[in-house]
């Protein structure tokens, strides 16, 4: 393990002049105590939000995809936009947890375990997607390759849908997998504490026994570090893959090699902002401001800011090699994009997502709390709308002018939408409540190197 | 060696032993867990059941009662006791026939299904009028409806033939002894038999008089005609050898006096090299409407009604060399007449000129420009019959019947108290008769106001025979047994003329001893459907004042808009409004479904106030046109149409049908309330209404965008002058820096298999010879179950129909100005500008139709996309669609770059919410059993008619041949219907095929060739017959 010494002029990661005990004490007392009004108040909204989603999502599985929007033209539309909208926040985590870890990023102890479980949570999210637009959605299995008695049917291995559910029940499987192994020690923690004979029997098992010895925690080590791995280029995969269905086809605005760094920066753009979102909020209603301090909402502004440039980079690059590339198609599906009967989703997307990071440049700006806050809810719209532009602008208008038409959402369209992000909400408020949020084993590694008090103990 | 073999079960036998035998002899050697004498058992008979027992059996019995109550739908299915010889399950029988509905006509073939009739075909051994049109296609399904009548009523009570039958002639020979009149009102009648029925009814009862009637007049045509050559028929033109053709608002290849012409038109326009140069005819279309005559015309000139008659009147003067003196014209339109008259003197008889205009004195001086041109192309032999209908008899007929001076009406064929333009009076002079007889497939709008009616059978279900063209005969067979208690009106005619022989015996015997030359027999003649006596006519043209009928001309009136009624391609005289096939059939034109609406100007509706426009999910939107004539007032949604002359608007008739049809058919508004006079053109005048009408347009984008490579075009100078390269060339992709055409196999990332083994189908559709008349989509609806969805679903862009025929408008006054725009963009400033308004179709536009199916691509984007693989490859070239395999992702339907896959949104059959024919069991009937019907959730597309190709393989097989050369085409519901041969379906690995040869063609070029998709469709450039050096 790292030495009990940090530079000075690092920022403390744990503030408050913390004693294990007393980060014990914190972690667990969200789940020990009793949810307060707001909790309900917003629980409650998120389960009607989501009980709706599931009643539209009824209403689309028993009636017919009719149902939503879409036609001849527009095949997929909000659905798709929906699952690559996901799938992006769900990014970062992963990325948080096995990318900062190989690197010894310290200051994702305080934030890994919430944006693992926002991966997971809204990678559920996003697996809905692809199931439901399916005209009969009760054959989704066909799409493994599982020993039929169809004859000699199997899958298309061609086809990048299919490499998509590859992709995604391997990054869902490595994800919680990674979250649940980090998670050990700290159930273990809450086990030991536990007063309630229920709530110590559920806790012993989902910690699988963890003893605390010193071969537990070597192979607890030990397995992070090769989940690590196993995850980083999980990371990369994922949403390469998903671009992938856009790249691999032949419609202009979706025929696009750049699309797999594009669509991963793209990814954890989203994916921090949502953590962003989340955290923010968090840390002030579980009191847990000591541990995920302004430093680390400044650094995933950086992140943010970074991403949002590469971004910002890849559109423009679309655009020049659009031109540069002498198609009058792609050409056309460009000038479409931004100028066509779109315009304002386009411009919507340029706003939000090339604009507005650029102010994290301002040092007061990003570590503004409000305006963080603000701008990771305008980078999330302004995600969804990179992904819409990109699916329905592209289809709308593409290459025999005689099937051209529009693209209006229905209210099942919207009400599945506003489902998964109740259903995301639902989740993650119970998780707030009966997991350990903050990764506590992992934080009180550094709390004598990177704890206030112990650097001013130092310092002195 | 007779000895008994014996066969060991194992070498252990070979040593006796006793065990063995044991074992042989007794199965089971252990003791049975079984009660030795299980029914005398004392412990079973004394046996209590328990509670668990209990428990178990309530259970079970439960369980079984509640299965047993589930039960299956059951399908009441009657198998043939003694099967039929000739109906053979699985086979497709053909029987030639003639539809005739008072307003359409063909010889067709009839294909039945185990008895079952389930698709109209050409009949390809009539020489006039083999060809179908989309609404004789769909046809068809009349038989199937379910709102016939489905047996003879008086006073809307049921009762059966023979009361009906006493109860007319009760009637009729009261009338007859008081010599009262009576009206027989029918459609025109062009059969020889039902002729002479007629004057044998009215030889018995002669108090009845016999008026023909059509719904849309051609009055003014045959009065002229009636007039100049002293016979009361249509004018028969043929235009196969014409080099020039004038048409003064006729839409010949549209809907005009039931005509039949695009198929020999056509031949004049297809440019073929035979001797190094190709020529085609010059077609000049002067009309007010956008028609799709206009839209295939080399030089179209809209222009108002009275405009339109200047013209025809400044170019009689030229041609005949007149000297009198009438209202003069622009300079424009003179050098427009000055160019008309080049061409048609330049090969005088070779020329005609047409005219649509329903006026006498244009007829007469049409007629007298083609007497004095000395055309061929009229014909001088022959003329039509399809119209006899005279509009003063109709009208004196309508003042004695007001006046009271009938007592009763028998009315076959038409309907009008829908057609009459005061169909209201008309109605309320019925109620007053005596008595009225309507022979009706359905309670229609004369029927409900009659006092009786008689059920017919639909005319797959009748016998019959015609005249279309004079010595050119056809017969009429049924195809089914009457599915209801129906009657022939010829059939009741003679019954109530006390004759003992039925309708066919008539028909036998007629053309036993009129019709039929000694050595035809009557048998053939039934099967061929057609028959053709030499019989001609000599046209002798009276002398008669022109001058006089010219000065007519002449006298124009130019107060408000000339309104120009015209019929629909999908709907003609409006008979079909119940056939939901016709109503979801795009006009050609607008590609308006569901729908008819006034089509004007764009300067005309900015001037009125007349909008369209496109709600969020694109679907089309416009207020309403309120069309003021004398007191009648309609309010009527309106479509700005590009190249409607200004100060005319168009609308169509046959909609707005209230009365015998499903409500979701009753759509549009009826156009005869404006047809006074039987003038198909009135003056009007318009204003706008703010009210909201939904349109159901299937093609929301009308210009091309100049985006060449879709539709490849060029003129006849060009084509016969320059090299295939300039003007239809491959195009090319860059490999290394290199520039490779894309169909090598350089740039291909795929390995080809071997294709030259087995059958390679190929269609090839030529642009030329499209007139997009839509027979095709018909066709195909009815060959491939492909499901009606209704205005709403439409609206939403969810039609389905496999083959659509994408009409586009140029937005310059051509397609290659449009090119030229585009390519001439500079800068990012000026393609915002110049793409906006390339949107906007040109006032006077350039139109093409190109029809647009599955292009089975053999590297299909769809197949590579598809997760479960329900998209693949066939060997014969086909992308096969596996419906059960399908699990509805769309992806393919968005990979696919010509958007021809179609997707099944909702369950489409046995559903309410689609009150279409396939939610009820008569409408049924008419699937096709080969193809499967499909379920929500699935995509499906044009498949090649898979079934057809594969019943010609299988037939060629058991036959023990090969499949003859053009066998195919027959079988592609497409190909088999298009009048014109623009689609031409075959196997390339036949070189002796039709479909090979027209792939070798220099004008060959595959739709969005540069994708790489390497289509089996292939299209044929557009090649124009525009002089671009003339300005005029």
């Amino acid at each position: 393990m790292a030495s009990h010494y940090e530079a000075p002029i690092r920022k403390p990661l744990v503030t408050g002049n913390k004693t294990y005990h007393q980060i014990s004490v914190d972690v667990a007392k969200p789940i020990e105590g009793n949810a307060n009004k707001q909790w309900w108040i917003v629980f409650s909204i998120s389960l009607v939000l989501f009980i709706w989603g599931v009643g539209c999502m009824i209403y689309t599985i028993s009636t017919g995809i009719g149902v939503w929007g879409l036609n001849k033209t527009v095949g997929w539309a909000w659905d798709i936009t929906n699952f690559v909208w996901w799938i992006g926040i769900g990014h970062a985590g992963t990325l948080i947890s096995a990318v900062l870890l190989l690197f010894r990023q310290k200051w994702r102890m305080g934030i890994n375990r919430s944006a693992e479980a926002m991966t997971i949570f809204s990678v559920m999210q996003a697996g809905l997607f692809p199931l439901i637009h399916m005209g009969r959605p009760w054959l989704a299995y066909w799409v493994l390759p599982i020993p039929n008695q169809f004859g000699s049917l199997w899958v298309n291995f061609n086809s990048p849908l299919l490499w998509d559910v590859f992709a995604i029940s391997t990054y869902l499987t490595v994800s919680l997998v990674f979250w649940w192994t980090g998670l050990l020690p700290d159930f273990a923690m809450i086990r030991d504490r536990a007063v309630k004979p229920f709530q110590k029997k559920i806790y012993s098992l989902v910690s699988f026994g963890w003893s605390g010895r010193a071969k537990d925690w070597q192979r607890f080590e030990e397995i992070s570090l090769v989940l690590a791995g196993l995850a980083t280029p999980l990371v990369l995969s994922v949403h390469t893959i998903v671009s992938f269905d856009f790249a691999t086809s032949v419609i202009p605005g979706w025929h696009t090699t750049i699309f797999p760094p594009y669509f991963v920066a793209g990814a954890i753009f989203s994916g921090f902002a949502m953590v962003n979102t989340l955290l923010i909020v968090m840390r002030k209603v579980c009191n847990l401001e000591d541990y995920i301090t302004l430093q680390h909402i400044e650094l995933m502004n950086i992140v943010i800011m970074i991403t949002g440039s590469i971004v910002g980079c890849a559109y423009i690059t679309e655009l020049f090699i659009a031109w540069y590339s002498g198609v009058e198609y792609e050409q056309y599906a460009f000038l479409n994009r931004a100028t066509g009967p779109y315009w304002w989703a386009y411009w919507a997307m340029m706003t939000c997502n090339v604009f507005s990071p650029q102010l994290m440049w301002f040092k007061k700006l990003r570590t503004s709390i409000i305006f963080s806050f603000v701008i990771s809810i305008v980078v999330n719209i302004g995600m969804w709308f990179e992904r819409f532009v990109i699916i329905v602008t592209s289809l709308h208008r593409d290459y025999l002018p005689s099937s051209w038409t529009m693209f209006s959402p229905s209210f099942v369209d919207i009400g599945i939408f506003i489902g998964t992000i109740g259903f995301f909400f639902v989740l993650f408020l119970l998780y707030a409540r009966t997991f350990p949020v903050i990764a506590q084993a992992e934080v009180k590694t550094i709390l004598k190197s990177s704890g206030d008090n112990y650097k001013k103990l130092r310092d002195k | 060696m007779n000895q008994e073999k014996k066969y060991w079960k194992s070498e252990i036998e070979l040593k006796p032993n006793s065990a063995i035998d044991q074992l042989r002899n007794n199965e089971f050697t252990e003791k049975l867990p079984v009660d030795e004498n299980i029914f005398t058992n004392d412990s079973i008979n004394n046996a209590q059941t328990d509670r668990r027992d209990f428990l178990k059996y309530l259970g079970f019995s439960t369980t079984a009662a509640v299965l047993a109550s589930c039960e299956g739908p059951v399908h009441k299915s009657v198998p043939y006791v003694v099967q039929p010889d000739r109906i053979i399950p699985g086979i497709a029988n053909y029987y030639a026939t003639t539809l005739y509905d008072g307003y359409d006509f063909a010889n067709v073939l009839v294909k039945t299904r185990e008895g079952r009739p389930i698709k109209i075909e050409n009949n390809k051994l009539s020489s006039y009028n083999g060809y179908a049109n989309a609404r004789l296609n769909a046809s068809i399904l009349g038989l199937y409806d379910s709102g016939r009548v489905q047996g003879p009523t008086i006073n809307q009570q049921d009762v059966s033939w023979e009361n009906f039958s006493n109860n007319i002639k009760a009637q009729l020979s009261s009338l007859k002894s008081l010599n009262q009149p009576v009206v027989l009102l029918t459609s025109t009648i062009n059969s020889p038999t039902s002729k002479k029925i007629i004057s044998e009814f009215i030889n018995k009862y002669p108090n009845i008089e016999h008026i023909e009637y059509d719904s849309i007049s051609e009055s003014s045509t045959l009065d002229a005609h009636e007039l100049m050559y002293g016979l009361r028929a249509l004018p028969y033109y043929d235009f196969q050898n014409a080099k020039c053709i004038v048409s003064i608002g006729a839409d010949f290849l549209g809907d005009w006096q039931g005509s039949n012409y695009d198929h020999d038109y056509v031949k004049g326009r297809i440019p073929n090299k035979n001797n190094g140069k190709a020529s085609m005819s010059k077609h000049i279309q002067i009309e007010s409407n956008m028609s799709i005559t206009g839209s295939n015309a080399d030089l179209r000139v809209p222009l108002s009604l009275s405009d339109q008659k200047l013209f025809l009147a400044h170019l009689y003067k030229k041609i005949s060399g007149d000297s009198s003196s009438i209202q003069s014209i622009s300079g424009d339109l003179v050098k427009k007449v000055n160019y008309t008259a080049e061409h048609l003197l330049s090969n005088p008889s070779q020329s005609v000129v047409v005219c649509g205009l329903d006026d006498l004195s244009a007829q007469i001086i049409t007629n007298r420009i083609n007497d004095l041109l000395n055309t061929n192309v009229k014909s001088k032999t022959k003329v039509s019959l399809a119209r006899n209908g005279s509009d003063s008899k109709v009208n004196s007929l309508l003042n004695r019947i007001k006046k009271g001076d009938i007592k009763g009406l028998i009315m076959s064929g038409v309907n009008p108290c829908y057609t009459l333009s005061n169909s209201n009076d008309f109605a309320e002079t019925l109620k007053k008769l005596n008595f009225s007889v309507t022979f009706s497939m359905k309670i229609d709008e004369t029927a409900i106001n009659s006092s009786h009616v008689a059920a017919i059978p639909h005319q797959l279900e009748s016998w019959g025979d015609f005249e279309f063209i004079n010595g050119e005969y056809s017969l009429t067979q049924p195809t089914i047994k009457p599915l209801f208690d129906t009657k022939q009106f010829e059939d009741c005619l003679l019954s109530w003329s006390e004759s003992q022989s039925s309708f066919y015996d008539k028909i036998r015997e007629n053309w036993k001893n009129n019709i039929l030359d000694s050595s035809q027999k009557w048998n053939s003649s039934l099967h061929d459907g057609v028959y053709s006596s030499n019989s001609t006519i000599n046209l002798n043209s009276n002398n008669l004042q022109y001058s006089t009928y010219l000065s007519k001309l002449g006298s124009i009136n130019n107060d408000g808009y000339d309104l120009i009624m015209y019929s629909k391609i999908g709907m003609g005289d409006g008979q079909q409004a119940n056939n939901p096939w016709l109503q979801e059939f795009p006009d050609p034109l607008t590609r308006v479904s569901w729908d008819n609406y006034i089509t004007v100007s764009k300067f005309d509706a900015e001037k009125i106030g007349l909008k369209n426009y496109n709600e969020s999910n694109g679907a089309l939107n416009s207020n309403y046109a309120k069309i003021k004539l004398n007191e009648t007032e309609l309010k009527v949604p309106v479509i700005i149409q590009p190249g409607q002359a200004k100060g005319t608007v168009g609308l169509a008739f046959g909609y707005g049908r209230e009365i015998g049809i499903k409500d979701e058919m009753k759509t549009g508004v009826n156009a005869f309330k404006l047809y006074k006079d039987f003038s198909k053109s009135q003056k009007v005048t318009l204003s706008s209404v703010f009210e909201i009408h939904e349109f159901a347009c299937v093609q929301l984008h009308n210009t091309l965008m100049g985006r060449g490579d879709i539709i490849k075009e060029t003129t006849l100078d060009i084509y016969n002058s320059k090299d295939k390269e300039y003007w239809n060339p491959i195009p090319k992709v860059s490999k290394n820096h290199i520039e490779t055409p894309v169909n090598s196999s350089e740039v291909d990332m795929w390995t080809e298999f071997d294709r030259s083994i087995g059958h390679h189908f190929n269609l090839s559709i030529d642009l030329n010879a499209c007139t997009g008349c839509g027979a095709c989509v018909i066709a195909c609806h009815a060959e491939n179950n492909v499901p009606v969805v209704g205005k709403e679903e439409v609206r939403k862009s969810r039609d389905m129909h496999w083959l659509r025929i994408d009409r586009y408008y140029s937005s310059e006054d051509n397609f290659s100005s449009d090119i030229e725009k585009k390519e001439n963009i500079s800068g990012l400033g000026e393609s915002l500008s110049i793409f906006g308004e390339m949107e906007q179709p040109s006032d006077n536009p350039q139109v093409v139709f190109q029809p647009v199916m599955c292009q089975h691509c053999n590297h299909a984007p769809c197949e590579t996309v598809c997760p479960v693989a329900a998209s693949a490859h066939g060997r014969q070239g086909q992308n096969h669609m596996t419906y059960n395999r399908c699990v509805g992702t769309r992806y393919c339907a968005n990979n696919c770059p010509y958007k021809v896959r179609r997707f099944n949104w909702f369950l489409y059959n046995n559903n309410n919410e689609f009150d279409f024919h396939m939610n009820d069991d008569l409408g049924k009937m008419v699937l096709n059993p080969d193809v499967v019907v499909r379920s929500r959730g699935v995509m499906e597309k044009c498949s090649f008619c898979i079934q057809g190709t594969q019943s010609v393989i299988l037939k060629a097989k058991n036959e023990g041949r090969e499949v003859e050369k053009n066998e195919f085409n027959d079988a592609v519901a497409c190909s088999a219907a298009c009048s014109t041969g623009a689609l031409q379906f075959g196997d390339i690995n036949n070189k002796e095929s039709e479909v090979y040869k027209r792939k070798q063609d220099d004008r060959v070029y595959h739709l969005l060739e540069y994708v790489g998709t390497k289509p089996n469709v292939f299209y044929h450039t557009k090649v124009r017959n525009i002089d671009k050096n003339k300005s005029i």
